[in-house]
């Protein structure tokens, strides 16, 4: 029975419109979060799989020696599948030409994860296998420079290949210090025949391993027992490539833009629960006078509810999952499989959300609701005690677990919900003491002295509509000025003239004829900086345990590198040039400060310094930037090569392989390919950004529709009795217009400054970029509170003014 | 003549049908003089008020109130005559809840802009027998005193004619006879029209003349 009734009254409230507001708003909320949920999980799940495939492994070992093996090998790890492989640099000849060529040997185990994507004379084909004895793999642009044809012989040390196979993409492209040059790709066990790899040659072996969690962990703890200087050990985290930073701070918006839509969907909840409360306050007085038990009429209810859930939960997912192919529709080029499906963790958020929506924001009306007495049937005056604060508490309550559920750090949460609550007691506070005391009388001669009685006379309710508006106004600014400025000045870090070749391996004697080429060619190039290779230890050169555990490509140069910024200490003059300088991330990593003397061994040798400046370093510029700087008086005596980067427009793109052949030992690369996929992604993912945009927005539409629509109930019945004692329409209106307007422009104007605060957290917090200052929110705020609000206000008024002020009293 | 009513009709649209509230409606009633509309319940009684105080538009049919065509006016134009000559008393008092008794009484002066209104309403209050409770807020009085204030403010406007629907409807019999007593005693005082739409006969009794309406049209 109470079933049937239950569904009865959900149809009917349906069909009546009044359920409108709560279930927009629910179905917006599900749908962004579980839009947005479903989308970054598959996106996470994606880029985990690529940052395996670039690494090759779940995890990876480098070192000098190839002892590693053997003590590998010894244990017995279980589940875990390992291959070996040797990186080094050698010149290659072809019957014509020769050039200097990364070569990585591969054992039969590789390709660990992923597959490789070749070419030959039949055509393009995947493969999952190391390269025949005696054959090779090349990319197509050492392929170009040697002039080969499939089937061809090469010369490598001692030994000649056949040219077998085009390398048009490698799973592992994470491959150590030797992918800067052309690759080749051999078999391990040809590489004795070569002779290449004498004692003391440059030679670097990488040890992958591939395996369940735990395990992995084990084999990590192992190799940390085994590591010697120089080895490094990486593992699979997160992806710290440009690609990678472009996405993870994409993420950190939606979730950001899906938080504010959901609490501005939330408060909405609230007013529209509170509304239908006060219009079921007769029916639950008329079941409870009908012989219905309390018990009964709460069960009723939450079946009511339950059926919303169902309702807007079913739509919301609907919407949801078509937001997110939306979404993966505009990326899904820029990965190289099908995205994964999303896990369970999308539903369980959506789910979490609708409930503590529910719990929150609804269920504490319907509990008031349930307290009424049944003398309301007798008597229309009885009191309906709504109990405001318990329903605020849970609110609040509600909002915390919200905002705990999407950061996931209690400090942040506490941080930002006690920060809402401060601003809103002082805002409403302030508000409340702003519109000043209650003069005697409506004020109703006019049109602006009536609209400022008003004003004061609803002090609390429109201390709250202000409130609610501020709110709505502030989000909407910060997501919009998200998506603007942070997401701009994103875009506009890529120039169009980024360098887009790195040249690296410049000799001494090489550097000035490049230099010349370059100027000869109108290429302009960012400075040649020395590099080499550099170990630094802190304080004590004989304490291991002061040794900084990886080595550094370190430069000397008097002038600080462009987007290099001094944050503390002084950059190099001519009495201060004995010191480093270093970016903050390494000064910040291994507790280096200010005056904090180092040791740097090059090769044999050993400066001895000290930290004199810290610096941050803008890691996106496409130019070489480095973590440590030295002065060059410190590095008179130390040999090294150079490195540059520079831009080559498309027309004169032929220059990068004149440049490779004039220049033979210098390896240039191109980064073109990296920067336009950046720019693409960022463009695709602006687009996925301006959506969440539009539905933030559409939300706190919603919200400051609802807080309108709410008051109008009372503004009804008192314009139907000023009109009905002689008030025209005219003056109804034109005073509720000025009305709104000044209260949309406290709101706006308040949002302003709640937007600046936003902001600025966003910038500093999330974004982890210098704050800055935009002056055009000032300017929104108010516009937007006064268009808004007014314009919602009109719209309301207007509906109120067609009626006749007869049927209005009569409603 | 303060009210002349000729040929009354109103119409309401219900799905493709139309149904008449009001047929061949005709009447006068003089200044100072009062009027009872009776009926029983859909007899279209209120909506005869409704009309006769410019708050609704008949379908067709003349009304001249205080010599004004009412009939022929626009909205703006009704609201300005209502603020002049017109003042009102409803069976469920529609006070606005968020003023005291004497910002209700002052809002007809305020709309005006009549100088001190706040002394007019005291006095008016005064009149009805509320002065010490002036400052009350409507859900602080009782329905009887309400209503009194509902008439303070409608002896407020200076009006040529008062109508009030059901005034004693919502009242028990011993605030009722109060209310109407009140009701009659301020009119003659200040000469004004009284049209009293009432299922309450001694109230209809005591009006100088009395329409009975059923189904629409005047039956005596």
């Amino acid at each position: 029975m109470l079933f049937k009734l239950s569904f009865k009254i959900f149809l009917r409230e349906l069909r009546s419109g009044y359920l409108t507001s709560i279930l927009v708003s629910l179905v917006l909320a599900i749908t962004i979060v579980s839009g947005i949920s479903l989308f970054t999980d598959r996106l996470e799940k994606a880029l985990s799989a690529e940052t395996e495939e670039f690494l090759g492994g779940n995890l990876k070992f480098e070192s000098n020696q190839n002892t590693a093996k053997r003590e590998i090998q010894r244990q017995d790890f279980q589940d875990i599948d390992f291959m070996e492989m040797v990186l080094f640099a050698s010149v290659i000849f072809s019957e014509e030409e020769m050039q200097l060529s990364s070569v990585k040997a591969v054992d039969n185990a590789y390709p660990l994860i992923g597959e490789l994507e070749l070419q030959n004379k039949s055509g393009k084909f995947l493969s999952k296998e190391s390269p025949e004895l005696g054959t090779v793999w090349m990319d197509a642009r050492l392929q170009n420079l040697l002039n080969l044809s499939y089937g061809d012989k090469i010369f490598l040390g001692d030994s000649e290949f056949i040219f077998a196979a085009t390398i048009l993409y490698e799973p592992d492209r994470a491959s150590g210090n030797f992918a800067f040059a052309p690759k080749t790709i051999m078999n391990f066990e040809d590489v004795d025949s070569t002779n290449i790899i004498q004692p003391g040659s440059r030679v670097e072996y990488n040890y992958l391993f591939k395996g369940p969690e735990d395990e992995i962990a084990n084999v990590r703890n192992y190799l940390e027992t085994i590591k010697e200087d120089g080895d490094d050990i990486e593992v699979l985290s997160e992806d710290s490539s440009s690609l990678g930073k472009t996405i993870d701070r994409s993420e950190n918006f939606f979730l950001l833009g899906g938080l504010i839509a959901v609490l501005l969907s939330a408060c909405t909840i609230g007013i529209a629960s509170q509304r239908f409360t006060r219009r079921h306050v007769s029916y639950v007085a008329m079941l409870k006078t009908l012989g219905m038990k309390t018990t009964q009429i709460r069960t009723m209810y939450f079946l009511l509810f339950l059926f919303m859930t169902f309702l807007t939960l079913l739509f919301g997912l609907m919407l949801g999952w078509t937001l997110q192919s939306q979404f993966i529709n505009l990326i899904s080029s820029y990965f190289p499989t099908q995205l994964p499906p999303p896990g369970y963790y999308p539903i369980l958020i959506t789910c979490l959300t609708v409930l503590i929506c529910q719990f929150g924001f609804i269920y504490p009306h319907i509990t008031k609701l349930i307290t009424i007495s049944p003398m309301r049937v007798l008597k229309d005056d009885v009191s309906f005690d709504y109990g405001f604060i318990p329903v605020f508490l849970m609110g609040l309550a509600a909002f915390f677990l919200l905002l705990y559920l999407y950061t996931n750090q209690l400090t942040l949460s506490l941080i930002i919900f006690f920060g809402v609550i401060g601003f809103s007691a002082i805002g409403i506070g302030s508000i409340y003491l702003l519109l000043g005391k209650n003069k005697t009388g409506l004020g109703a001669s006019g049109p602006i002295l009536l609209a400022l009685s008003e004003l004061r006379r609803r002090k609390f309710g429109n201390s709250f509509q202000i409130f609610a508006f501020t709110i709505a106004i502030g989000l909407t600014l910060i997501t919009f000025s998200a998506s603007q400025n942070l997401l701009g000045s994103w875009q506009t870090s890529i120039p169009e003239d980024s360098p887009n070749n790195f040249a690296i391996n410049i000799t001494p004697e090489d550097k000035e004829n490049m230099q010349f080429f370059l100027q000869e060619n109108e290429i302009e190039s960012k400075p040649f900086y020395p590099v080499t290779n550099a170990t630094i230890f802190k304080k004590d050169r004989q304490n291991e345990e002061d040794k900084i555990d990886r080595n550094f490509n370190i430069t000397w140069i008097e002038e600080l590198p462009e987007q290099n910024d001094i944050l503390k200490g002084e950059w190099f003059d001519e009495n201060l040039n004995n010191g480093i300088s270093i970016s903050d991330d390494i000064s910040e990593r291994y507790q280096l400060e200010i005056g904090d003397e180092v040791f740097i061994k090059i090769g044999e040798e050993i400066i001895k310094s000290y930290v004199q400046s810290t610096r941050t370093v803008n890691w996106d510029n496409f130019s070489p930037n480095f973590f440590i700087i030295g002065h060059p008086s410190l590095f008179k005596s130390i040999s090294s090569t150079y490195i540059t980067s520079f831009y080559i427009p498309s027309d004169k793109q032929y220059l990068a392989a004149e440049l490779m052949r004039e220049f033979r030992t210098v390896s240039v690369f191109s980064i073109e390919e990296l920067i336009d996929q950046i720019k693409e992604i960022i463009e695709q993912v602006s687009q996925a950004l301006n959506s969440i945009l539009l539905l933030t927005s559409l939300s706190a539409l919603f919200l400051a529709f609802s807080a309108l629509q709410d008051g109008f109930s009372v503004r009804k019945h008192q314009s139907a009795v000023l009109r009905t004692l002689g008030a025209s329409n005219t003056l109804i209106k034109q005073s509720t217009l000025f009305e709104f307007t000044l209260l949309g422009l406290i709101s706006g104007t308040l949002g302003a400054l709640v937007a600046y605060a936003g902001v600025y957290f966003i910038e500093s917090r999330v974004f982890e970029t210098t704050a800055s200052f935009y002056p055009e929110i000032s300017i929104m705020g108010p516009l937007l509170g006064i268009i808004v609000v007014s314009s919602l206000c009109y719209y309301l008024i207007s509906g109120i003014a067609k009626q006749s002020p007869k049927k209005l009293l009569m409603q | 003549m303060i009210l002349e009513v000729n040929t009354l009709r109103k119409e309401v649209s219900s799905g493709d049908s139309k149904l008449v509230i009001l047929d061949d409606v005709s009447f006068n009633l003089l200044e100072g003089q009062s009027l009872a509309i009776t009926g029983p319940s859909g007899s279209g009684k209120s909506t005869l008020l409704g009309l006769l105080a410019g708050l609704d538009t008949a379908t067709s049919g003349e009304i001249y109130l205080n010599g004004e065509a009412l009939h022929e006016l626009d909205e703006e134009q009704r609201a300005l005559l209502r603020k002049r000559k017109v003042g009102f008393v409803f069976q469920s008092f529609e006070l606005l809840p968020s003023l005291t008794a004497l910002e209700n009484v002052m809002l007809p002066s305020e709309l005006k802009d009549e100088d001190e209104p706040e002394e007019k309403a005291k006095y008016f209050l005064d009149r009805v027998g509320l002065k010490e409770r002036e400052h009350h807020y409507p859900n602080q009085l009782s329905g009887g005193e309400q209503q009194r204030v509902a008439i303070a403010r409608a002896f407020a406007c200076s009006a040529k004619i008062l109508f009030a629907d059901e005034p004693t409807g919502n009242l028990d019999p011993k605030n009722g006879e109060m209310v109407s007593d009140l009701l009659f005693e301020v009119n003659s005082e200040t000469d004004n029209a009284l049209v009293v739409v009432t299922h309450d006969h001694d109230l209809a009794d005591r009006c100088d003349k009395k329409i009975n309406l059923k189904l629409g049209k005047i039956v005596e």
